[in-house]
């Protein structure tokens, strides 16, 4: 069969039912999770947002035929990429093209994506027959982790809706809330009906701040973050005993968004209807920078979720003029303040969050411990006695209740490591 | 007033149509000249830039669904509902013009709603937990169904051997009522809050949070029949079920919050060359330096007689599609506000679709005082396929 030129150039408009030949047999975007397929040739030409579209081997399918081999995993990929400019899937990465015009669907163009220079190294030629081999598994680890990257940089400049779930090669990734926007206007309605607009803005900007931080978290993509990310793409669910910030938190947050979830969402009882309502301690945060200047710079405190990890974090989540906007660049700094701001340690509703929101900065505080393995080894633990010992005091405990050593840990300018308290400070000792 | 309803009736006589109006929508700021045009200066009013007939007496707060009649009854009507806790209902009368009927109120804002097959009542969900059946005759509304969560899909589900409702909730569950009891029938749990639903005899589709969906056969009874893959990677927003050539529902699109749309068939002859996704609703498609903005994608629609699928995203554009040759036929001038719903009518003749806030850039771009519009557009033409090369 004569070679399609309009193949060659990306624009053949029968595709697969084109008479002429589509050669094919480039390689194929990454990303690809390897238990799918085996032994495969992936082209790049699948990707472009097209998605479900895989190129398997052609030795193993009937005919000419490109078959591919499961749908659901392929798009991931291709989706980070700035390919792909058709509106219809297989479109060439060289560009995009005019959304508004009526264009045609293209099949092609594993051309321009070996332009892109990455056929290299998205290679899986090299693979066993369903095995997988080990040398590669770390390429395609690097690459499903910069397709993520390239995800969170798209989502975060696209102005898209921020409070959405998000999934890598079929792994929902933890740290994600999925948040309608009718839930969320809802929730406006109901609170200007009670005229507590207040606790909605608070309620909001924290999930706001928390998805930037997940957000640049993911981006930046540090060692902890990578580990975790790892372990969760590859089946094992986050590690609590971890010592990385990464995985911590995103269990933490995750844990306790679920529950936040099951709660919130499924509950008739009017306490636990979803809504920003605040507790005490988390509304009453006027000047959250203040107070965790009188911890110490290196930590602003821990057990003060809310309010001072509103303060580090972003400045913006405290002033109730605050944009929401998921397309604003963060201003948050990544490395400290991003562990303030994902710690989910907020709680939109009455205290019966409050214990779950506790435990899970009790994980986070002992991740800042993580020099000592002591801290870092034992979140649960601490986490349940975090959360007992918190439960029924709100967010300050009475001084009465802590000891002599933890009451000078609150007094010392910083804390040090190894003895941070696990129980929050005592209301009067804030400078608020 | 009630005693003009009985003689009238509510779709008899149009004499008593304008009086209608004034005491029906007495709350709504204009009760409307006609509907015939556009209102007000058409040159730059970027509010209808694609100089559609502008719906009657639109409601006071953004649209939240909108449903045309079925085929068994003469004439289209449309019924609308909206954040402003209220379904109205509109005739659309053959030369286009649009004349308010009546509507019926919730205690919460109605998010979805949807026609008997035989076109006598209209089943309304709400925020308020609870679903009405409106007897359009009558104009009497009596709650037939109750959630412990808010109710964000409803469809009537009309099989050989039963009837009945079927109420999707943000309390997880899926339930199916016989309109004369307060018990349902059935109700099935579901892993997440529902976010969307279709309905499409035997086939129903269920979009949840955190990505989860779940198809279900409705023969002799409903029963899940496959839990999906998403094929989408973020929160999905909305589904619609398309048919085969025989008539028979054989896949869904599902549109999600990243402007991307995922046409998926149930059991397809080869699933990875089949099943395919596709983005739409973002901005500067040829400039690939800035970034693109992606918005979502908040409903889908299929032409009755065609095949081909709307889509409207909170760009404030719709775009008209080809599936089957994979090609986009048509995508409009974009709108001030985003677009909230679509459908089409029985035939395919009418294409409405609703410009209202969709709250997704969250409180600060709500203005409450912004009127909303709902359009209605002649789409016997625009959305024909587009022919096969072969």
């Amino acid at each position: 069969m004569p070679v399609c030129s309009f193949f060659l150039q990306g624009r053949c408009r029968y595709g697969d039912k084109c008479w002429n030949e589509h050669p094919r047999g480039g390689t194929r975007g990454g990303g690809y999770n390897d238990n799918r397929s085996s032994g495969q040739q992936q082209s790049r030409g699948g990707g472009g947002g097209f998605g479900n579209r895989v190129w398997v081997n052609p030795s193993q399918q009937k005919g000419a035929y490109i078959q591919p081999s499961s749908f659901s995993s392929h798009g991931s990929d291709d989706w980070g990429r700035g390919g792909g400019g058709s509106d219809w899937g297989r479109g060439g990465g060289g560009g995009r093209r005019d959304n508004l015009k009526s264009s045609e669907f293209s099949f092609s163009s594993q051309n321009k994506f070996s332009a892109l220079g990455t056929s290299n190294t998205f290679d899986r030629g090299g693979r066993g027959g369903g095995s997988g081999g080990v040398s590669a598994g770390d390429e395609d680890d690097d690459k499903k982790l910069e397709i993520i990257q390239m995800d969170m940089d798209i989502w975060e400049s696209s102005g898209q809706w921020g409070f959405s779930c998000y999934s890598s090669f079929k792994t929902p990734l933890s740290g994600f809330t999925d948040l309608s926007p009718e839930e969320l206007r809802l929730e406006y309605y109901s609170t200007r009906a009670s005229g507590d607009l207040q606790g909605y803005l608070n309620g909001v900007n924290q999930l706001l701040s928390q998805w930037k931080n997940r957000v640049q978290e993911l981006k930046i993509m540090n060692p902890a973050t990578r580990a975790a990310l790892l372990a969760e793409l590859n089946g094992a669910a986050p590690q609590a005993s971890s010592v990385s910030f990464g995985s911590t938190t995103g269990s933490g947050f995750g844990s306790s968004m679920s529950s936040f979830g099951n709660k919130d969402f499924g509950a008739p009882a009017q306490a636990r209807s979803f809504s920003f309502a605040s507790s005490p301690g988390f509304g009453s945060s006027a000047a959250p920078s203040s107070s965790s200047s009188g911890f110490g710079n290196t930590l602003a405190a821990p057990t003060q979720p809310p309010s001072g990890f509103g303060g580090s974090s972003a400045p913006s989540s405290t002033s109730a003029a605050s944009s929401f906007s998921f397309a604003a660049a963060s201003t948050d700094k990544p490395a400290a303040a991003s562990g303030f701001g994902s710690a989910s340690g907020f709680s939109f509703s009455s205290t019966a969050n409050a214990g779950g929101g506790f435990g899970a900065t009790a994980g986070s505080s002992s991740a800042f411990g993580q020099t000592s393995g002591g801290f870092g080894a034992t979140p649960a633990a601490a986490a349940g006695a975090g959360s007992a010992a918190e439960a029924s005091d709100g967010l300050f405990s009475p001084e009465s209740k802590l000891t002599q050593d933890e009451l000078n840990q609150f007094k010392a300018k910083r804390f040090t490591l190894g003895q941070i308290p696990l129980k929050p400070p005592p209301a009067n000792m804030l400078m608020v | 007033l009630s005693s003009v309803r009985q003689r009238f009736g509510l779709f008899g006589i149009r004499a008593t149509v304008c009086w209608l109006q004034l005491t029906l929508f007495g709350t709504s700021s204009g009760f409307g000249t006609g509907g015939t045009g556009v209102f007000g200066s058409t040159t730059t009013d970027s509010h209808n830039p694609m100089k559609d007939v502008e719906v009657t007496s639109p409601p006071d707060d953004s649209i939240s669904c909108l449903a045309f009649s079925p085929p068994t009854m003469p004439g289209n009507f449309l019924i609308g509902g909206s954040w402003a806790n209220d379904v109205r209902c509109w005739e659309v009368q053959d030369n286009g013009q649009t004349v308010p009927k009546a509507q019926q109120m919730h205690t919460g804002p109605v998010l979805d709603a949807c026609w008997s097959d035989d076109g006598s009542k209209v089943f309304t969900a709400s925020c308020d937990k609870t679903a009405k059946m409106w007897d359009l005759n009558s104009n009497q509304a009596m709650q037939i169904a109750q959630h412990d969560g808010p109710i964000k899909a409803i469809h009537w589900i009309k099989a050989p051997n039963y009837s009945c409702i079927m109420t999707g909730s943000w309390d997880k569950t899926l339930k199916f009522w016989d309109t004369r009891s307060p018990n349902p029938m059935m109700s099935l749990q579901m892993p997440e809050r529902c976010y969307c639903a279709d309905v499409v005899y035997p086939m129903a589709v269920v979009a949840t949070a955190e990505r989860g969906l779940i198809v279900y056969q409705l023969e002799n009874q409903p029963s899940e029949f496959r839990r999906i893959d998403s094929p989408l990677k973020h929160q999905h927003r909305c589904v619609a079920i398309f048919k085969d050539k025989q008539n028979k529902p054989t896949g869904f699109a599902l549109g999600s919050i990243e402007g991307r749309v995922a046409i998926h068939y149930i059991n397809p002859p080869n699933p990875a060359k089949d099943n395919f996704t596709f983005k739409c609703h973002r901005s500067n498609g040829t400039n690939t330096t800035t970034p693109q903005d992606i918005y979502a994608v908040n409903a889908i629609s299929f032409h009755p007689v065609h095949g081909t699928l709307a889509t409207v995203g909170s760009d404030g554009r719709f775009s008209f599609w080809d599936k089957d040759a994979r090609t986009k036929l048509k995508t409009s001038e974009q709108l001030d506000q985003p677009i909230t719903a679509c459908c089409f009518n029985h035939n395919g003749n009418i294409f409405a679709y609703a410009s209202s806030y969709d709250w997704s850039k969250g409180h600060e771009y709500y203005n409450p005082q912004k009127k909303n519009y709902i359009f209605l557009r002649n789409a016997a033409e625009e959305l024909k396929p587009r022919n096969k090369k072969w």
